[in-house]
This record gives structure tokens, C-alpha cells and sequence, in this order.
């Protein structure tokens, strides 16, 4: 398959990093390592970016959640059932407006992956990794994902070293300490009247 | 209790890998080089012309998914995803099928080359799951950390699902003309028409109008009396009876029961579906479970995204791993580009359109894809334009 413009255009840079020490199998997984972290370090930024354009929403999205999620939890423990099918039907639609917000938003983080994986076709479509004692092989994107969440884990170590996250962080630790208001049913576990709790 | 549900449903997935390699190793979908090569070359209807520009996949003279329609489209799913909520499983999959021309191209070779038309129609159905998949993989996680995943339940949905999806794949890879699926997809656009057009209507206002008030009227009697106060005896998910046909249980002291069969029967026909038509089935497990198997809405949410995870994994590798089918990356990546977009824009446009408008502008959306879809896919012709 021919190369497309785009990715002509990267790939003396991107290629660079797949020829570093020589040695065919170590210079894969370098070059690969690099790639997967430029894809996490690009997600990052964009998703960060994302993130503070709608943060407003958000907050709407994530108090509705909470108020009707401890409302659910509050009608159980009172045996209320009909109280709790009527609040959890509305922390369910608050929750799911939340949560496919977040879907739609994660892509600000994803989005680098399928370009990143797009690149590694053209290079590497031929190349087959042997899955030892299977008969089996497989190809660039099992090598790839295992390497971009280990490069995302890498990153996370020294993320909050670099001022601009470590701004985004303080803003994040904010939602922590929300997400902590909420109830959840395991929370009903440690009130009086459970018989674990029970002397 | 949570680091078990995720162990064994690592183990489950694993299972299914394992199962997926070792009976499937002799079906084996053809290679886009296999395909071409197969297909008569010239200038023809159902032809191909080598002289032309590769496109879809690098085959000649396919219609180039322009990355910037992609861009476009997946804006309006962002933006749908953000503000109506679900559904935007099925709108890339509205997107793959129509707005790239990829259909239409598919169709030419309907005679003249099955293998490629085929070949088509399993490359659109990827694509689909990378993105359902991607998603599921998010809500789970997010409703994880709400605590709102139920072991047993999940059980019986994955073991269904797990079925479904590994069968489907491994059954019609290869095997389901273009127009068919075209015809399958567009039923499935009308079922959502009717869900989230019962949704705009009184009656479905109404339900949501009463969970108002009933959930006011609680939220002023919590304040004047502690709900942690009332001194009953509080356990979490109790089985108080199992038999083949019922499993009654108590939730926090409320009494809910089902039919262990209906998971797993309703599991199966959905994952198998899902994966048939490429997408999630997220919709489609809520309103079964919550109304044919009667479970409350809390059991079901978090459950049925797990399910959609664990059978979106199985069908991407069931498709990609054993059937070797290809993905056009670029166009995944600039839709993830526009839905990011998109869904910084709902926010926005939101405070303008109210969310039911919104809704009734995806329903007329969906009935229109759903006429084209049905038509075109079983009688051959669309009965609203484009013909």
C-alpha cells in the first residue's frame, strides 16, 4: 500500500527511532516505545484541552449524578422502593448523559492511536511476530497496544512534573474530592443496623 | 468483591481468546490482494480499473473516505454523543455505510466479485466495533468506579454474549452480502427510531415527570428522618432462593427476582446481533433486561456495558486476529478528531436546543436511514432520495 502524504511527510522522523542501535528486534520495540509515547503525550494535551472547554458542563452533568445517585441509595436503605426505582431511573439518564459525554470526550485522548497505528500498517503490514508454541503470529497492533499502555504508564510517572499538568492536576484533585461525596451502595455496608457491623 | 468481578471477567475474556484460537483456525477470511485479484479488471460496472487512484483499503478506484467528511460526520456524533446520549454506535455505523460511499462501491461487485463486496462489508463492521469498543471500554470503567457492576447477572449476560459474539463472526465472516447487511442495519435504525421517539412522547415524558416527583417527595422526607436511622438490617445482593427458572434475591432489603434463562438467551441474541451489525447493543440490553427480564435499572446499566465490552473484544479479535479483516486507520483516527470536536460543541449548543429537540432530530434522521437502509438493502432500490 502506497503512503499517503501525511504520513510521508512524518515518516523520516518517525523512522529514526526504528534505527537507533542496530539490532532489528530492540530498535522495533524503541521505535514503537517512542511512537507510543508521543501518541499518549499528544492524547494527553488535547484531552486536557477538552476538558477545560467544558468543564462547566460537566460540573452540571456530574452534580445531577450525584444528588440522584444519593438519593437511590438513601431510598434503599430506607426500603423505599418505590422512591428508589424513581430516583435511580434519574441518576441512571443523569449518569449516562455524564458518562457519554466522557466517551465523546475521550476521544481527545484516543485519537492519536489510529493515526499512529495507520503509520505502523504501511511500515510494518508484513511483519509477523510468532506466538511461541501456538503456530500463531501476530502483527504490528498486538506489538503496538501492550507498548502504548506501558508508554502510558511511563508517562504518568513524570506527567506532574511538567507545569501545564501540573496545573491540570489541581483542577482534577478538585473532582476527586466530589466523586468521594458520592454514595455508593457499598457505602450502606458500613451504616448501623449491618450485621458485620454488629459487635 | 470488585477486584473479583474484574479477575474473573480477565479470565472470561482470556477464556474466549483461547476458545476463539482453537476452534477457529481453519476459517480464514480472504486477503485485500485476494480479493482484487480475484475480481475481473476494466472499465465495467463491477469491474475494477488497476489504472486508478487506490482508495478504501488501497483498492483501485474505491472512493477515497476523505478524512475531512469523516471529520465532519463524526462532529455530528460527538455532538449527539454529548447531548441525546447514546446512540452513536449506530451513527458512525450511519457514517461508514452512507457519507464515504463505501456502500455503493461495495454493491458494484455484488455479482461480478463477492469476495470483495464481502470483504467490505467486514471491514465497515471493524471499524464499527474499534469505536463501540473503545467506548465500552470507558463506560465500564466508569461505572466501575461507581460500583455499579453486579457479578451474577454479568455472568449470565457474558456467558450469552461471549456465545453470540464468537459464533456470529466466526459463522458470517466472509459469507454476508453487503445489500443484506445494509437491509439488517436499517431494521435496526428503526428499533432505535421507536425507542427514543416513545421517549419524546407524553407518555414517556410522563414516566420521567412521575420519577420527578417521586423522587422529590422522597428527597423531603430523607431530610426531616435519617434513612441510616430507621435501624433495619442493611446487607448488600442476598440470594433468598435458586432454581432453574427463578433467582429471587434481596438488594440492600428490597426484594428483586428474574429468570436466570432470560439473561443468558437475551445475552446471546443480542451479542450476536451486535456483532452482526457491528455495534455495541448497549440499547438494546437496557430495555430487554429492564423490561422482559424485569430487573431494576441499577443492576443493568453497569452490567450491560461489561457485556458489550466483553463482546466487543471478542468480535474485533474474532474479525481481526482469525479473519485477518483490514482497517482503514485514518479514517477511525479523524473520526475520533471530530467526535472530540463534537462533543465540545454540545455543551455549547445545548443551552440553545433543548435535549427533546434534539431527540426528535435524530429520530426524523433515524426513520429516513432506516427507510433508505431497509429498502435498499432487501428490495434493491431506496424508496426515499437519493434513489
Amino acid at each position: 500500500m502506497e503512503m499517503p502524504a501525511f504520513f510521508r511527510m512524518l515518516d523520516p522522523f518517525l523512522i529514526w527511532f526504528y534505527r537507533i542501535t542496530g539490532y532489528a528486534w530492540v530498535d522495533f520495540f524503541l521505535g514503537t516505545l517512542v511512537l507510543a509515547l508521543i501518541a499518549v503525550i499528544l492524547g494527553e494535551l488535547t484531552i486536557s484541552l477538552a476538558f477545560l472547554a467544558v468543564k462547566k458542563h460537566i460540573d452540571q452533568n456530574t452534580e445531577d449524578t450525584v444528588r440522584y445517585q444519593n438519593l437511590s441509595v438513601d431510598a434503599i436503605a430506607a426500603k423505599d422502593k418505590q422512591a428508589y426505582s424513581a430516583a435511580n431511573k434519574l441518576a441512571n439518564e443523569a449518569f449516562g448523559k455524564s458518562f457519554f459525554h466522557q466517551i465523546a470526550l475521550s476521544a481527545a485522548f484516543l485519537w492519536p492511536i489510529p493515526f499512529a497505528l495507520a503509520w505502523m500498517q504501511y511500515r510494518f503490514l508484513e511483519v509477523d511476530f510468532p506466538i511461541p508454541f501456538t503456530g500463531y503470529s501476530v502483527g504490528y497492533i498486538a506489538v503496538f497496544l501492550p507498548v502504548y499502555v506501558a508508554a502510558y504508564y511511563l508517562f504518568k510517572r513524570v506527567k506532574y512534573r511538567l507545569p501545564f499538568f501540573r496545573r491540570m492536576k489541581v483542577i482534577l484533585d478538585s473532582y476527586e474530592n466530589q466523586a468521594k461525596e458520592m454514595k455508593t451502595f457499598a457505602d450502606l455496608e458500613t451504616r448501623p443496623g449491618k450485621p458485620a457491623d454488629a459487635p | 468483591m470488585r477486584k473479583k468481578t474484574f479477575i474473573i471477567l480477565g479470565v472470561m475474556v482470556a477464556l474466549a481468546v483461547v476458545a476463539t484460537l482453537t476452534l477457529a483456525h481453519t476459517a480464514q477470511a480472504v486477503s485485500v490482494e485476494q480479493a482484487i485479484a480475484q475480481t475481473p479488471k476494466g472499465m465495467e460496472k463491477g469491474q475494477l480499473n488497476m489504472d486508478a487512484q487506490p482508495g478504501f483499503l488501497g483498492i483501485p478506484g474505491a472512493p477515497q473516505p476523505f478524512w475531512f467528511y469523516g471529520l465532519l460526520w463524526a462532529i455530528w456524533v460527538g455532538w449527539i454523543f454529548s447531548t441525546v446520549g447514546a446512540f452513536g454506535g449506530i451513527m458512525a455505523g450511519v457514517g461508514h455505510i452512507t457519507i464515504f460511499g463505501l456502500a455503493d462501491f461495495g454493491r458494484a461487485f455484488k455479482k461480478t466479485s463477492p469476495m470483495l463486496n464481502k470483504l467490505i462489508t467486514d471491514s465497515i463492521r471493524v471499524s464499527n466495533q474499534w469505536m463501540v469498543g473503545l467506548s465500552a471500554l470507558i463506560s465500564s470503567t466508569n461505572y466501575y468506579r461507581m460500583g455499579r457492576i453486579v457479578l451474577p447477572l454479568g455472568l449470565f449476560l457474558a456467558g450469552g454474549s461471549v456465545l453470540g459474539a464468537f459464533l456470529i463472526p466466526v459463522l458470517t465472516a466472509g459469507k454476508i452480502k453487503l445489500s443484506a447487511y445494509i437491509g439488517y442495519f436499517g431494521l435496526c435504525v428503526f428499533a432505535i427510531a421507536f425507542v427514543l421517539f416513545y421517549d419524546t412522547t407524553e407518555k414517556g415524558q410522563a414516566g420521567k415527570k412521575a420519577a420527578k416527583a417521586a423522587a422529590k417527595a422522597f428527597e423531603e422526607s430523607v431530610r426531616a428522618k435519617d434513612p441510616a436511622a430507621t435501624g433495619v438490617e442493611l446487607s448488600g445482593t442476598k440470594i433468598t432462593s435458586f432454581s432453574l427458572t427463578r433467582v429471587t434475591f434481596t438488594f440492600f432489603g428490597v426484594e428483586f427476582s428474574f429468570n436466570p434463562l432470560w439473561p443468558i438467551i437475551g445475552g446471546f441474541f443480542i451479542a450476536a446481533l451486535a456483532a452482526f451489525l457491528g455495534i455495541g447493543g448497549g440499547f438494546l440490553y437496557v430495555p430487554f433486561l429492564t423490561s422482559v427480564a424485569g430487573l431494576p435499572m441499577y443492576i443493568v446499566a453497569g452490567t450491560s456495558a461489561v457485556a458489550v465490552l466483553v463482546g466487543m473484544i471478542i468480535s474485533i479479535f474474532s474479525y481481526m486476529v482469525i479473519k485477518g479483516v483490514p482497517v482503514y486507520w485514518p479514517l477511525i483516527g479523524a473520526e475520533l478528531v471530530g467526535i472530540f470536536i463534537g462533543s465540545i460543541v454540545g455543551p455549547y449548543t445545548s443551552k440553545y436546543i433543548p435535549d427533546i429537540w434534539l431527540k426528535r432530530l435524530f429520530v426524523i434522521l433515524a426513520i429516513y436511514v432506516g427507510l433508505r437502509y431497509t429498502t435498499k438493502g432487501f428490495l434493491g432500490y431506496s424508496i426515499v432520495p437519493p434513489f
